[in-house]
Formats: C-alpha cells, structure tokens, sequence
C-alpha cells in the first residue's frame, strides 16, 4: 500500500514524460518482449484477444476489455494477472514473473503507463452483417420451385423425381433400373422398420410385383408401404434415429453409473410420437417447451412434461464441484442440441466469440442461453457434492392411481414380512451366543455355521428392505424442466467462464434466421415457448429444411445436404437445392407430418432405382451426388440385431417401459439418502427376455461397454449416447469381422434359427429356398443351392444347419441393405 | 486399397522427430504426490491442524472442509545424481530417477474421474473426441501393417478414452486384455465359438463365396471389398493375436525384472512387458491402464499397495526399453488423471488423522516423462508451500499434450481434422511444448 501510495505521489509530481517514456522503454518493454509477446503479439500469437505490441492493445484489451487502467493498479487485469491474484488468469501460465519485474509493471502502471508505440497494423474488429449473411442459401426463405422439364416423361412417378432426373440427364446419363422386387421389400422394409420382411410377406408381394401392369405393381409396392408406416416397429426404427441427437442413455451423465430410472418415459414418448405421426412442429414445441404448453387432459399434460426430456436427458454433468460453471456448462450443452439437432448450426461455437464462419454473433447464443438459463433443469441432492436432474410428478388418472395404490400396499406387506422375518432371526441369534460361548469343541463349529447363516441372511433382508423401500411405488416422474421462479436476461460470460461477466443480451433467437420482431416474453416465463415457436414457424429457414435433409438421409444413405448436423457455410452446399426446397414446402404444406415424408419419398422412382454399377456414371459421378442409383447402406447396430432376432423367429414384441432392471438388488448400490454418492447401477444381472427385445428397449449406458447382447451397439458404430451426431459411421473394421466369427449371440441366433428350419421343413431343399427368404429376403440360385448341399454334406452332421445359418447371418448381403 | 491411400500408411512428421512411439502408464484414480513426489515442510509441520489453503471457494467440498493437513507418509528422498525427491514407497522408480523428467506442477480442468480421465486422453472434460492415441496414429500412421496402431492394455471402461471419434476408424485404439486362465482371451471375440477350428475356416470360406458373388455382380463396392479383407484378417488375428501376448519366449530375467510370476506385480509386469513387445513390434501408441489409486481414505494402508503392485513393473519397462536401445525413441508418460490433496479427507467425520485419506486436486499433481528426447534426471516445477497451486513450471495437460506431440515431429497446432465446418485439434485453441524439459 505505502509503495502505490509512493507511486502515485510520483506519478502526481512533475515527472516528465520523456522520463516515463525512458523508463517503458529501457525496463519494461524488455519484459513485455521477453516474457509476453510470445502469445500477446501480432507477430506471434494473439491469445484471448489481447496484443501487447502496441499501446492500442493494451487500451482495447482483449475479452475481458481494457489490460491496463493508467494508475489504477487494482483494476489493471494485467497486474493482477502477474501477481497470481486470480487462478482464473495467471501469466505468463507457466510461472510467476519475478518480482523485480512484477514491481517494474506497477511502477509502469502507475506513473500512467507511458507507452511510445504506435500501431504498424490496423487492426480491423470482425463484425457480423447480419443482411449479408441472410444471402446464403441456408438463411434464405424456402422457395417451392417449379420441377424441370426432363426428357424422358416415362420415368418420374413424382415431381420429386423430375428434380433427380433433369440433373441426371443434364449429365448424358441415365437413372438406374427399377429394382428386383425382393431388393425393393427388404429395402423399404429395413428402411421404415429396421427388420427385413417374412417369407409370407414376401411371397404376397411378389406375386403382384409380377404384374404385367405398372398400376398393379405400383399400388402392391404402395400397400406393402401403408402396412409398414402402421406398424409399430416403424416408430421403434425412427425414434432411434432421433434418440441419436439427444445423447439419450439411461445413465445420468457419466461418473458413478448413476442410473437415470424414468429416462424411459422420453424414449416411449418418441416411439409413440413416431407411430401417432406427432406433427413434427408440435414435437419441437413439446420438446422445448412442454411444460408451458396447455393441455387438455392428464395424459396430454404428462406428454408434454415428459417431452422436455429432451433438454436433459443428454451427457449432464451433476458431480462438477463449482455448482455455477456446471449450470452454465448445461446451459451450453442445451443451446448447443438445440442448434445441432433443430438448426444444423454450430451453436456452441459461439459461447466464447461470434462464430467464425457463420453469421451467428455471441450475442445470438446468449439470446436463447438466457432462456435455459432461466429454467431449472438440475438441484443439488443430499449426495456429497453431487446434483441430479430434475424430475416432475406427472399427473395420473384415477385407475393409475388406483392401480399404484394396490402396488404400493402389496409393497409395504412386503417389508412387513422382511422386518417380522429379521427380528425372528435376530432373535434366535441372540439366544444362540451364550450356547457358542458355551459349547464344546465337537458341537461349536455347527453352532457356528448355523449363526453366521443367519448374519448373512439378516444382512440380505437388510438390503432387501433398502431396496424395496428406495423402489416403494411413487407417483409417476419424469426428467422434465421447468422455469425458474425469477426469469431474466443473461450476461455474456468471457470465455466461458461465469465468474468473468460481460454485457447483459435480452433473451431472443438467432437474428440470420428471424423475421421481424420477435414476440415478447412474458415477464414469469423463459422465453421457451417463444423460442419453440420460432423453431417450428414455417418461416424459419433452418428447421424444416434440416428434418427434411435427415429423413432424406436415413433412406437414401446421403443427405441432399451431406453434412446433415452443419448447414453453415463450411458444410456441403445441398446437392439438389430446389428439390430440398420442394420436400420442405410439401412437409410443411401437409402439416409437418414425417409419415407423409416418408411415404412421399419411397414411393418415389428414385427410391426404387437399383444400386447396380454403371461405369460410365461411375467415371462421371463416383459419389454418386447426382443420384444416378441408390446407395448402398450398411445395416445399423440395431438393424443388425432386430433382424437376427426376427428371423431367428424369437423377437419378443415389447411394451416399452424401465430399460434398467433395477428391480434385481444386485443391480443397484448407494441407495442410502445421504451416501456420499448417488444411488447407482452395477449391472450384473439383465431380465431374460431382454435379449430378445428390439434393441431400442434396452439399457443405453454412457460409460461402458454395452450390457448384454446390446454389446453388438459397440462394434457397430453405435453413436457414442455423449454426442450428438445425426449419420451414423459406417465403418469396416476387424472387430466386426471377429464379432461375426465369434460372439455367442450370433451363434445363438444361428442354432435357433437351424433348430426351426428343420422343425418346421422336412426336406434340405425346402430349408435352403426358406433359409435363403427369411436371412437374404430372396430365392435361392441354383449356383447357391449346389454350393450349400455340398457345404451340409462335409459339415459335421450335427451342427451343418447351424454352420451354414451363421455364415449366411455373417454376409455380407445380410449386413447390407442393396 | 493401395498401401498409400490407406489411413495406417506411414507419414512422415512434419519436422524431425525424437520420438517414434509412446507408451502411456496411466495411473487411474489419482496418484498422492503429496506422498510420492512432493513432500512440503509447512504440511509436516502442522499435520492434524487446519491450514488455510488458497482454495477456490466457489467449489463444494465433502469431508475435506476442516482442511486437515496430513503430512506424508513415510519419506521422500534425493534420488540419483539429480537428487530428484521419490518416495520410499516407489523404490524401483527411485533406481530410475536419472532417466525420467519428474513434473511437479502438472494441472488440469476438472476434479472428478471421469472428465478428467477423458480430459487427459482427449482434451477435453465432456463430449466425445479423438484420443491421444487416435491422434497420433492418425498423424504418422502405423509403422507395422499387421498390427493396430493405437492399443490399450486394461483400459478403463469408458471406451472414449481410446475411441477414436470423429477420425476414421481405423486410428481407434484396441483394447487389450492380459488373459487370466484359459478360458479369457486378449480381445474380444477371438476365441472360436464353434470350438472347430476346420469347420469354421469351411462356414468362413462359404461365407466369403457368397461375399464375392455379391462384389462380382456390384462390379465395384470398395466397402464390400474392405467388409472380405477384414474377415481374412480377423481370421488371422485368431492365431497371431495369442502369439503376440504371449511373453513365454522372454527370458526369466526379463520376467523378474517386471516382477511376473509374483503375487502383486504379475497383472501389471506382464501388461508392461508386453507394452514393450507391442512397441518394439512397431505400435505407435500403447497405454498400460493400472487402476486403484483413488485414496479417499485411509491412504496411509492403501497407497503402499497401489505402489507395490505399479513401481516394479513401470521401472522395469524403461530399464528394459534402454537396455534395447529403444528408450531413445520411445516416448514413456507417467501419470494419473490428477493428483491428490495434501489436506485430508473423511468422509465419516469420525476417524483419526491418521486414517484419513486425500481428496482429488487437479490444480497441481505430478507427471514423469522418459525417453523419445526428454531431459533425463530432470525436475520441473514447484508448488506452493501446500502444495496446492503451482508457482512455477506450470504445465497444463494441454501443454502436455501439445509436448507429446512435438517429440513426434507432429505440431500440434497444424494436426487437424475438420469436422462440422471447425478444424478440431487435440489441444483445441490451447498449449505450449514444454520447452525446458527436452534433452
């Protein structure tokens, strides 16, 4: 304090400048060259915003503003950084300056930081134009172009071809043929519901196929489709397509294997969205806003509170120590799904500076982070220093209540029964001590047997009790979010960090992608509704071109836009612009329906074109952007495992419900209130028939390796359940191979499946033309049949069929949709 | 596919490089520097009473709230001509002390396990990244074709820590089991499932019949073509993998060195060893998982056991690399997620001093480097007089990171992949190469 108080009586007195200037020159410029223009310059580096080279730099600072107040010690960041005053900001970071030289910048300071440098550079602020920005194509309005004129009128069964077939054309080549009829089923079928068609089915179909008359054959093809969008496993394949870009897992982040008991309600809320064909814009309302929705009734209302699942049903951090850098982290996590799922944007790149490639300003992330930051999502449990998601009580009918009742009573006779049966046993363990104590050597070790039985069977009651009174039936919850009490504007965190505040953004939406004003918040609210309003108005020019884009995706193998999370200017320009532009306007037309999409889309001639090789479009368009032929996809994880399973015949049909098996005690630890950690799962035991259910019903876990037969999840490219990512990868690797070779669910699936051919045909040829519809969803050649007798006749007798159903589940043609 | 389009073709670094390989010693759980490295005079002196640490008081603490200072257990001495400060409790990395670069000022982001454990492998605390190894594989590709490039012996579970994100797939990491008894084997799904080895190569031979007749009718279809190649190599890799963990061609001597065939080093000397035959074979990075050092309580009886059954093997690995020439351009990284308190924990609020434990810190812990260019005998680094914050040789994972790297020729700033529309780094917009401890 005396040295400031000195300093400041010097800079006071009639120092001169040329002697201030002397003094910057010869002592500290020497320190700022040494010690900081390795990343304070414009020669080298300009790190968080801030150079040293010039007297400007320091006067416009960089993200946290001004580094240095003329005299002002304590409010000069770079003092306090070279004092180590914060840990937040310590420089030089890799150690201390000494102290000489931390006293020669204070002196500096001080005596009014004279500094003789002049600007060599101009350094020019990037600043966003907003007008501008709106001229790329992502940002301009949907328009419904008009379909081109092709040459051969023939081919198009809808305009959408027409936009496929001019391009094609335009390049001198020519589309594919039409594929077989069994390519086409099991095509359409694995596509809309993840298994491939039965022999049954396939026999119905072919036979009108065949048909000499298009008309015929086209609504065969069409009435095969209806029967596949009404089934149920066609929200069972779709809603895992979108549980792909939630970070959905029945886990709560990922430390502990904190189980997340009620994420289940949101995966049979998507599934059923799916199959009820939940108008795409209301699902985006309800998923972002549902608790500030109306409804009409009890169910609708749960509905739309188990919808918001979405906000945090994703990889949410609840042990971080600092409670508000892990709210904020949360918050960013949320802003970001928001823009990856909804927008194809890169929202999280914007938490620290305006995007560096789009016309997104750091003011439009923390618009709409002000919003979650106004919404309650997780609390601080009684758990060390762990937190947990929020969860509401859902509003029940009067049967389920009822229902509930009579759990709960048979639960409570249930811990009666366990409590009578520990004081008998407690009892009678007590009376046996003084018979141990007493007993001779030949009589004391039965003794003791029988008394520690009775330890351990007093301990298992005890967890016995835990657990059911940890499970005792509780009205029904849900993961779900709700508004803080006091909703408000947020500030603009430097850097990330929450502790470092700047200017306050009013909540909003991205500025590129609006219309006018925005509608005002209510003064309670957070600004949710508005947010999903904007999102799911036909206006927006993000959101419906970008579902649009990913149900495009999921049949064709390609978007139209083949980055399918990134519609920003660093993505993939759109391929067939108008025709992304003519499905958006249909979707929106027909209300935001997805099955209309969908329908639309297959019953295409596009969709039906064969993947076969051509070389001369091949040369010309070996991506085949131009749509030439259909792509060949590999079978997801799940495909792969729900198609064994039905063609093994042992699919079991599933009403949803708990993933976790946590009625099992051993599957469960902590459950004591106040532990240290949180309850949490250790699964050692799964139901049986969960290794017959679709795969979509069973336990997603962060952190480890999948249970169960769910580990095929991990060898085929199953999204990682911590991101969010909306094109699965396709990859190749050794590991497959090895799981194709080895596993014993594979090998499991092959004995069941050669077990029911020869229960169900008595002769080898009949097996084969089976085996071949139920595992290919296709005759048999007679090069095959002649191979496989040969194959039957040198295999060992009593696993032939066996051997020769797992190398039919292990090919290729199994694992590829053609 | 020709040699050269494949992603596991060698690439020459981008500047000559110290180091061909690594190999990671991770120490899961959060090794106690306090005890093992960094020893400091104020917490001796005031062992049971409360210091006033310069703690962040915006972070919650559980039992560690009266801030208990618990001295080290047992002593820290010089070692070697350096007289770098170890532990009696690691007196096989006391013998290699003038090999190594001790870090004492190592920090990082995050104090629970697994953001930290994934910030450690991948550079950052959430989401899902490239790990190291992914990085590096994909930066100079696999010196031996027949092998993975990235393999991770007794990897945690969280399978980010060796996945390989956003990279193609061919740089994920392997896992890799040492096999306890017959029935276990080193990777998953190697062993037979039909248990006859001729039928299988006969249903194998069916199979890819089929698989060509489909290519032949496709004309052309690279994935399909990779979809035949990778059941050949899985074929082989039934064979070749067993061979390659099995150490019983290495001499007693060797095995002794690494403490196999005794109770507590068996599990760790042999996945050591074997980090060194896969290094030796050309395996551009190998991690050797070692878990248990989370020492929330009664440290003074469980960290000994951490150290005994972790010390012999890690030092037996750089005594054996360099008696192989090969410590020269293999990078070894020692160190854990982060350190630990020097403050005690109990989380009863009931026990003694002495059968407290310590509570994670990543604002400091300490980290050992060896070989592939690194000052031997060397210590970098200090911390405050807790122990709590560095003062000077701060190096931050990324710094770390950004080090690795650099010994391999590879700059960190320049190794990118672009990903949704961003050139991602494994050091993000981070690091600096540690300059002062390269030889």
């Amino acid at each position: 304090m005396i040295r400031l108080l000195t300093y400041l009586l010097l800079a006071g007195s009639a120092l001169r400048a040329e002697d201030g200037v002397a003094f910057f020159e010869s002592k500290v410029l020497p320190v700022l060259q040494q010690r900081c223009y390795e990343c304070h310059s414009h020669e080298k580096k300009i790190k968080g915003g801030l150079a040293l080279d010039l007297k400007t730099g320091w006067q416009t600072g960089g993200d946290n503003g001004p580094a240095i107040i003329p005299g002002d010690l304590a409010k000069s960041h770079l003092i306090q950084a070279v004092r180590y005053a914060d840990p937040e900001i310590e420089m030089p970071p890799k150690g201390k300056l000494a102290a000489s030289e931390i006293e020669m910048l204070e002196k500096w300071v001080a005596m009014g930081a004279p500094d003789s440098r002049v600007a060599k550079v101009a350094a020019k602020a990037r600043t966003i134009d907003f007008e501008a920005g709106k001229k790329f194509w992502a940002f301009q309005p949907v328009r419904d172009a008009k379909a081109p004129v092709v040459k051969d009128t023939a081919w198009p069964l809808d305009a959408m071809d027409r936009f496929i077939l001019a391009k094609v054309e335009a390049a001198d080549l020519k589309p594919a043929a039409d594929a077989d009829a069994y390519t086409l089923l099991r095509r359409v079928s694995l596509d809309l519901t993840g298994l491939p068609p039965t022999p049954r089915e396939i026999e119905c179909f072919t036979a009108d196929l065949n048909h000499s008359s298009f008309q015929i054959r086209h609504s065969a093809f069409a009435k095969q489709v209806d029967r596949l969008l009404q089934s149920k496993a066609f929200g069972e394949r779709w809603a895992r397509h979108w549980l792909d870009l939630t970070g959905y897992a029945d886990q709560i982040g990922t430390s502990n294997n904190v189980f997340a008991e009620h994420a289940w309600r949101y995966r049979d809320y998507v599934i059923n969205a799916f199959n009820n064909d939940k108008p795409f814009d209301q699902f985006i309302r309800e998923q972002v806003a549902g608790d500030l929705l109306p409804a009409d009734s009890p169910q609708r209302r749960a509905e739309n509170i188990i919808a918001t699942g979405f906000l945090v049903l994703g990889d949410v951090e609840i042990v971080a120590v600092d409670k508000l850098k892990m709210e904020m982290d949360l918050v960013d996590q949320q802003v970001s799904k928001v823009g990856t799922a909804f927008l194809g944007m890169t929202l999280g790149c914007v938490r620290c500076h305006d995007h560096k490639f789009d016309p997104i300003a750091q003011t439009d992330y923390y618009a709409i982070a002000g919003m979650f930051r106004s919404t309650d999502s997780t609390y601080k449990t009684d758990n060390g220093v762990w937190s947990s998601v929020h969860k509401t009580v859902l509003p029940e009918t009067a049967v389920q209540k009822a229902q509930r009742e009579q759990l709960l009573a048979a639960n409570e006779a249930k811990i009666k029964a366990l409590t009578t049966e520990r004081e008998a046993a407690e009892k009678e363990k007590a009376a046996m001590e003084p018979q141990i104590a007493k007993a001779t050597k030949e009589t004391k070790p039965d003794l003791e047997k029988k008394r520690d039985a009775l330890v351990a069977r007093i301990k298992a009651i005890n967890g016995e009790v835990e657990h059911a009174k940890f499970f005792a039936p509780i009205a029904p919850k849900a993961f779900a979010v709700h508004d803080r009490e006091k909703p408000a504007d947020m500030q603009i965190t430097i850097r990330g960090n929450p502790y470092a505040l700047g200017d306050s953004v009013k909540r909003g939406v991205m500025r590129v992608a609006s219309w006018g004003e925005m509608p005002p918040i209510p003064a309670n609210q957070s600004g949710r509704v508005q947010l999903a309003d904007w999102l799911a108005d036909s206006r927006n020019p993000l959101t419906a071109r970008v579902i649009v884009n990913r149900v495009w995706q999921k049949l064709f193998g390609e978007g139209l836009v083949r980055s399918v999370d990134y519609f920003g200017v660093r993505g993939e320009a759109p391929t067939h612009p108008e025709l992304l532009d003519h499905l958006t306007t249909r979707f929106i037309n027909s209300g935001w329906s997805q099955k209309q999409l969908i329908r639309a889309i297959v019953l295409s001639r596009a969709y039906r074109m064969s993947s076969a090789h051509n070389a001369v479009a091949m040369s010309q368009d070996p991506e085949n952007r131009l749509l030439w032929r259909m792509n060949r996809q590999r079978l997801d994880a799940e495909a792969i495992r729900d198609s064994m399973l039905a063609i093994s015949g042992k699919l079991a049909r599933s009403a949803g419900g708990t993933a976790l098996p946590l009625e099992f005690p051993e599957n469960v630890s902590s459950l004591s209130p106040k532990a240290v950690n949180p309850p949490a799962f250790n699964l050692k035991k799964m139901r049986p028939i969960q290794d017959f259910e679709r795969t979509i019903y069973l336990p997603v876990i962060r952190t480890a390796a999948q249970p169960g037969s769910a580990k095929l999840r991990d060898v085929f490219d199953f999204t990682q359940p911590a991101q969010i990512s909306g094109k699965r990868a396709e990859t190749a690797v050794p590991t497959q191979a090895l799981f194709l070779l080895n596993s014993d669910m594979l090998r499991t699936r092959a004995t069941e499946l050669a077990a029911d051919l020869t229960q169900t045909e008595s002769n080898t040829g009949a097996r084969l033309e089976t085996l071949w519809l139920r595992v290919l969803g296709r005759p048999i050649t007679s090069t095959e049949r002649d191979d496989a007798i040969r194959f039957l006749e040198s295999a060992p007798a009593k696993t032939a069929w066996i051997e020769l159903s797992h190398a039919l589940l292990s090919s290729n043609e199994f694992l590829l949709r053609l | 596919m020709q040699a050269a389009c494949s992603p596991l073709a060698v690439k020459a670094p981008r500047f000559p490089a110290k180091a061909k390989r690594v190999i990671f010693l991770f120490m899961s759980g959060g090794p106690s520097q306090p005890d093992l490295f960094d020893p400091k005079d104020y917490i001796k002196r005031m062992h049971g009473k409360t210091i006033s640490a310069p703690i962040n008081t915006n972070e919650l603490r559980v039992g560690t709230d009266k801030f208990l200072a618990l001295a080290t257990h047992g002593e820290v001495r010089p070692r070697g001509q350096s007289g770098m400060m170890i532990s009696d409790l690691l007196p096989h990395t006391a013998t290699i002390a003038d090999e190594i670069s001790l870090l004492r000022a190592v920090h990082s982001d995050n104090n629970q396990h697994q953001p930290a454990a994934l910030q450690f492998h991948t550079g950052v605390t959430a989401d899902v990244r490239p790990s190291m190894g992914s990085w590096i594989s994909y930066g100079l590709g696999a010196e031996n074709q027949n092998l993975p490039s990235f393999i991770s012996i007794h990897p945690d579970s969280d399978t980010r820590l060796y996945g390989s994100s956003f990279l193609p797939a061919a740089h994920q990491g392997t896992k890799v089991v040492i096999p306890q008894g017959e029935k276990q084997s080193p990777i998953d799904y190697l062993a037979d499932v039909s248990g006859d080895a001729k039928a299988q190569r006969a249903r194998i031979d069916f199979t890819q019949r089929m698989n060509r007749r489909l290519l032949q009718q496709a004309e052309v279809d690279v994935r399909m073509e990779g979809m035949i190649e990778s059941m050949e190599i899985a074929f082989r890799m039934q064979s070749a993998t067993p061979e390659l963990v099995d150490i019983s061609n290495e001499s007693e001597a060797t095995k002794k060195l690494y403490g196999i065939g005794e109770k507590t080093t068996d599990k760790n000397g042999r996945a050591c060893l074997l980090a060194r035959r896969l290094s030796e074979a050309g395996v551009r990075f190998v991690q050797v998982t070692m878990g248990g050092w989370d020492h929330h309580g009664n440290i003074r009886d469980a960290l000994p056991k951490s150290c005994s059954e972790t010390d012999q093997p890690c030092a037996a690995l750089i005594k054996d690399l360099k008696s192989r020439g090969l410590l020269e351009d293999t990078l070894v990284v020692w160190s854990g997620e982060f350190g630990r308190t020097p403050w005690s924990q109990d989380l009863s609020g009931t026990s003694p001093i002495d059968k407290h434990g310590r509570e994670h810190q990543p604002e400091s812990f300490c980290a050992w480097m060896a070989g592939g260019g690194i000052k031997p005998g060397f210590t970098f680094g200090e911390t405050d007089d807790f122990g709590f914050r560095p003062v000077s040789g701060k190096v931050h994972l990324h710094d770390l990171h950004a080090t690795i790297l650099h010994q391999l020729g590879l700059d960190h700033e320049k190794l990118t992949w672009r990903h949704l529309g961003r050139d991602f780094r494994l050091t993000d917009v981070y690091g600096n190469v540690v300059k002062e401890i390269l030889a």
